[in-house]
């Protein structure tokens, strides 16, 4: 019980803190590979204390709630996910849960941005919500395959079977639903050749137009908190979790570093761009991994 | 402190100037070492630097970007022009002194200044910022009829509501 209460406690936390260390060698990696030396490590958190000093602007009641509403969904999922051995909330729901708790991060932005009435935000609300049709498909297609494969829609005892046999990503039915997220993961986290939702040189950050000081603080922290449950997602499906907190962060940091590298060098898609190439390779290979997967049963 | 290591800076290029900044903020000089980025919309910046002389038409826009910065911010004017109409001084339409205007904290002189010269104007901001001299928010606020004034002598009656109750409106309130 105790253990159960420090968990539900930790986990957030835990997230934020990754989340943060995260954004700041996002940045740090960025710089390098651009040949720049790049900004201290703790960069997010000055920004972020900055911006909990500075004097912000609301625009209305749903602006301010949109804006929690989405934290909150963020530090939600925390609890659902497995970290290592770690999963308080294990014996509910499972998946099916995380997936409807994902969209309440994107929905909550998205009504705190349009409550703000800028022309660029509306643009970006759209951008987002065509984009998340692109990768709901192919991510659905994905996490049903390898919800009938183990049999269960317990994220937790998805990582335990890997634990047992092999990860997921080089077990051979769940090999290609594997790859089809591989090709989704850089549309999941909303990095570059995705980031076309809060595209700043196009329309100035997208539904964050209007965030300042404590707005824009909380939007980091959520942004931090969705990067951590992106890849955090995709180490507990496919790479088979961890035992250990220590290799779970490890898998965790490979898989950002790997995704930064992508951010690096490659230029942003347009929105029928992208979603003409999520509705064609990732679903097609997602589509051929559940027909196999649920034949090989 | 934390207002001074994170600049994000809202570079308001008017037509000279916009050549100087990108140098500064990519690989060959490298900004964001000091932990300026620029940002793509006022709301989210604290550093506002106006490059470039400044026409009646920009400084409109000048005000009304600079009234939608959040609290604590910034300005500084960068090259010749915004100081005293630069190479403009006998110009019909150019602002002589932007500092009647917007308060600004800092110069950078130059016609152009050299990148280098950017990173020194950093320096000397962090100092102010550590002394409280980079007050220009403040006296903003304080002496906001007179900038008020300034604005509408030259615009004539202005098509944005006052940023703050001026001495007149709070007689007219009175009244």
């Amino acid at each position: 019980m105790v253990t159960k209460i420090v968990q539900l406690v930790l986990l957030p936390v835990l997230g934020f803190v990754i989340g943060i260390f995260f954004l700041g060698l996002y940045r740090k990696i960025m710089a390098r590979i651009q040949w720049r030396y790049g900004p201290p490590l703790l960069q997010p958190v000055i920004d972020i204390i900055r911006l909990l000093f500075q004097r912000g602007v609301s625009h209305g009641i749903i602006f301010d709630f949109g804006l929690v509403l989405s934290l909150a969904g963020a530090l939600t999922i925390t609890l659902f996910l497995p970290f290592a051995q770690w999963c308080p909330l294990k014996g509910s729901g499972g998946l099916l849960v995380i997936l409807y708790l994902m969209l309440l991060m994107p929905l909550g932005m998205e009504l705190s941005g349009g409550s703000a009435a800028n022309p660029n935000s509306s643009i970006g609300i759209s951008r987002k919500f065509i984009l998340a049709l692109g990768y709901e498909v192919p991510l659905l297609l994905i996490l049903l395959s390898v919800m009938t494969h183990y049999k269960t829609i317990s994220l937790f005892e998805v990582v335990l079977s890997q634990q047992h046999s092999a990860w997921a990503l080089l077990s051979w039915p769940l090999a290609l639903p594997g790859i089809a997220y591989v090709l989704i993961l850089p549309a999941v986290l909303g990095v570059r050749p995705f980031d076309i939702t809060t595209a700043p040189q196009e329309i100035s950050y997208g539904p964050m137009v209007e965030y300042g000081g404590k707005y824009l603080a909380f939007a980091h922290i959520h942004h931090a908190l969705s990067l951590f449950i992106g890849i955090s997602l995709f180490v507990n499906l496919f790479l088979g979790g961890a035992a250990n907190p220590v290799v779970f962060f490890v898998k965790m940091f490979v898989v950002f570093t790997a995704g930064v590298c992508v951010n690096a060098v490659f230029p942003r898609l347009r929105i029928e761009q992208a979603v003409s190439y999520l509705w064609k390779w990732p679903t097609a290979v997602a589509l051929l991994g559940l027909i196999i997967v649920s034949l090989v049963k | 402190m934390a207002n001074k290591y994170s600049l994000n800076a809202v570079y308001f290029c008017t037509g000279c100037g916009i050549i100087e900044i990108p140098p500064s903020i990519t690989a060959r000089w490298d900004a964001e070492r000091f932990g300026i980025i620029p940002v793509a919309t006022p709301r989210q910046g604290n550093l506002f630097m106006i490059t470039g002389y400044v026409s009646l038409k920009t400084l409109r826009a000048i005000i009304r970007t600079y009234e939608q910065m959040p609290d604590p911010k910034y300005t500084v004017g960068f090259g010749s022009c915004p100081i005293n109409g630069g190479m403009y001084w006998d110009s019909y339409n150019t602002i002589k002194h932007l500092d009647k205007y917007i308060p600004v904290d800092g110069w950078i002189a130059g016609c152009m200044p050299r990148p280098e010269a950017v990173f020194i104007g950093v320096t000397h901001l962090w100092t102010l910022i550590d002394k409280d001299m980079a007050n220009g928010y403040i006296r903003y606020r304080e002496h906001y009829d007179q900038y008020r004034g300034n604005q509408e002598k030259l615009f004539g009656k202005l098509d944005w509501p006052p940023l703050y109750a001026t001495a007149t409106a709070q007689k007219e309130m009175a009244a």
